[in-house]
């Protein structure tokens, strides 16, 4: 008995503190040469509506852009586009033009930004915590300048599910009326479950610990869940049993069969942003 | 899209690896009574186009001629905050006898601990293995299932009772030294799925890879 308790203190000792949170989140370099050169003609952006911003996220500095008119902040619809487990923003340039000319050229502004560590934004992103405060650094800043809850669309791709979760379920200071949730993840958990096999929960190698199902039975507002069935990083059962644990004003899921986790390539920019147009103007 | 270096996005597949049933199987052939046995072992369960190190040490000691007893603690989990222990029992059915195998069973039970929210898993396991053994040469062929009591709380009713591995491996215990290696196949009965990596399966299902041991005998 004595021997073990030994082996158990040691063990004890030998446990560090590394989180897996690390080695999930590929934050990287970011160029943010946001070029026509890169878009089809159908989305190009005119270079005077590409604003690049800065906030500050508690000791860290945010990046983020706008795409549209200042003007239309006030008055007009806009996309909160929460991007994917990339390493920067530059890698979803060609999205974000898409939605800005969805309906027409210029139709609707476009924020989007870097967590920490993605791109140019200092720090480290390790938690639901400073996806949080990161989020909320940008709400300010939209905030201020005059976006209301009723114009708003949070767009989350992928990773973007994560901060998105939790804003829907409440933590927004712009309350979220719309989202959109595409090929998101289900929880922290599921992730570790089917990564091991076992029951294990995901609090044995990292503090991030989020449950988008949870957030959905939290959620009021309205959602379209967009998701492949053929989705190799986020698989389609899990998502779909969270994202149906929804029960608020409006739901609507569009589940795409023979396609995969990068969506708007594999059923193409028509039939996306029909769906997404639709969605925003229902 | 660029992603960084293979191992920063390997390493879920590290923690996915060691916990998932795979942990080398120590002891094939119980020791002799009274002999103790310390060694590490690594496993290298292949994900994408490579494999990954999973450390572990081990104790093991004969408490009668036909039974082993052993305890082993894995390194990997440690160094995200997870105490992974093990322990069990090896018993011997029968000795090999020229071509004819002999055979032994195995129990225990592993215990994962979380230093974040001290959030406790047991895991009892139970094998088998046939074995042929020609001086100090051992060739097995072994299987073995963790068994998850608490299936019940994967979430979306996702969980699975029985983790089963199946290997198949050589060793060399000569004298104070003991070696092994053994090809593994891991929780056969599921698709182990990891976000953004892709793990090598036997039609679609589990996992795989080469477990190596190098242990000394007292």
């Amino acid at each position: 008995m004595k021997q073990m308790l030994y082996i158990i203190a040691l063990c004890l000792g030998l446990a560090s503190c590394a989180d897996i949170s690390f080695a999930m989140l590929y934050g990287g370099s970011g160029e943010y040469n946001f070029s026509n050169a890169d878009l089809d003609t159908a989305y190009h952006i005119d270079e005077e509506k590409i604003h690049l911003f800065t906030v500050p996220s508690e000791d860290d500095t945010i990046h983020g852009m706008y795409l549209g008119d200042f003007s239309q902040l006030e008055n007009d619809t806009i996309i909160v586009y929460l991007h994917g487990n990339g390493p920067s923003m530059d890698g979803f340039w060609s999205t974000v033009a898409v939605l800005a000319n969805i309906g027409h050229q210029h139709r609707y502004g476009v924020v989007m930004y870097d967590y920490r560590g993605y791109g140019k934004s200092t720090g480290t992103t390790q938690n639901a915590a400073s996806m949080a405060a990161d989020y909320d650094a940008v709400m300010l800043w939209l905030e201020h300048r005059g976006l209301t809850s009723d114009r708003m669309v949070v767009f989350a791709n992928s990773l973007g599910s994560l901060p998105a979760g939790p804003a829907a379920a409440g933590g927004s200071r712009i309350t979220v009326e719309k989202l959109v949730m595409e090929v998101p993840q289900s929880s922290a958990d599921v992730i570790m479950q089917n990564a091991t096999g076992l029951s294990l929960p995901s609090s044995m190698i990292t503090e991030y610990n989020f449950n988008l199902g949870q957030d959905m039975e939290n959620y009021p507002g309205e959602l379209l869940w967009m998701h492949a069935e053929e989705d190799d990083v986020a698989p389609v059962e899990t998502a779909r049993s969270a994202m149906r644990r929804h029960e608020g004003t409006y739901y609507r899921e569009e589940v795409y069969p023979n396609v995969g986790h990068g969506l708007r390539w594999d059923i193409g920019n028509e039939e996306w942003t029909r769906v997404i147009h639709e969605f925003i103007l229902n | 899209m660029s992603y960084k270096p293979f191992m920063k996005k390997s390493i879920w597949v590290i923690l996915a690896a060691f916990v998932a049933s795979c942990t080398p199987t120590k002891i094939v052939v119980p020791l002799e009574e009274g002999q103790v046995q310390v060694g590490a072992t690594l496993g290298r369960p292949k994900i994408n186009s490579g494999s990954l190190p999973l450390l572990g040490i081990y104790a093991a000691k004969g408490v009668s001629e036909s039974t082993t007893a052993y305890g082993a603690a894995q390194l990997s989990s440690a160094l995200f905050g997870a105490i992974q222990l093990d322990g069990g029992v090896v018993k011997s059915l029968r000795p090999s006898q020229g071509f004819t195998p002999g055979f032994s069973y195995s129990y225990g039970g592993n215990v994962f601990f979380s230093a974040r929210d001290y959030a406790v898993r047991v895991y009892p396991e139970a094998g088998a293995n046939m074995f042929w053994q020609r001086g100090p040469h051992i060739l097995n062929v072994s299987v073995n299932s963790w068994v998850d009591p608490t299936w019940f709380l994967a979430e979306y009713g996702r969980g699975q009772i029985l983790a089963p591995s199946l290997g198949a491996g050589y060793r060399l215990r000569y004298k104070w030294l003991e070696v092994q290696a053994e090809y593994k196949v891991v929780n056969p009965t599921r698709e182990i799925h990891v976000p953004q990596a892709y793990v090598p399966s036997t039609l679609g299902l589990g996992g795989r890879g080469f477990y190596w041991g190098a242990a000394i005998n007292f």
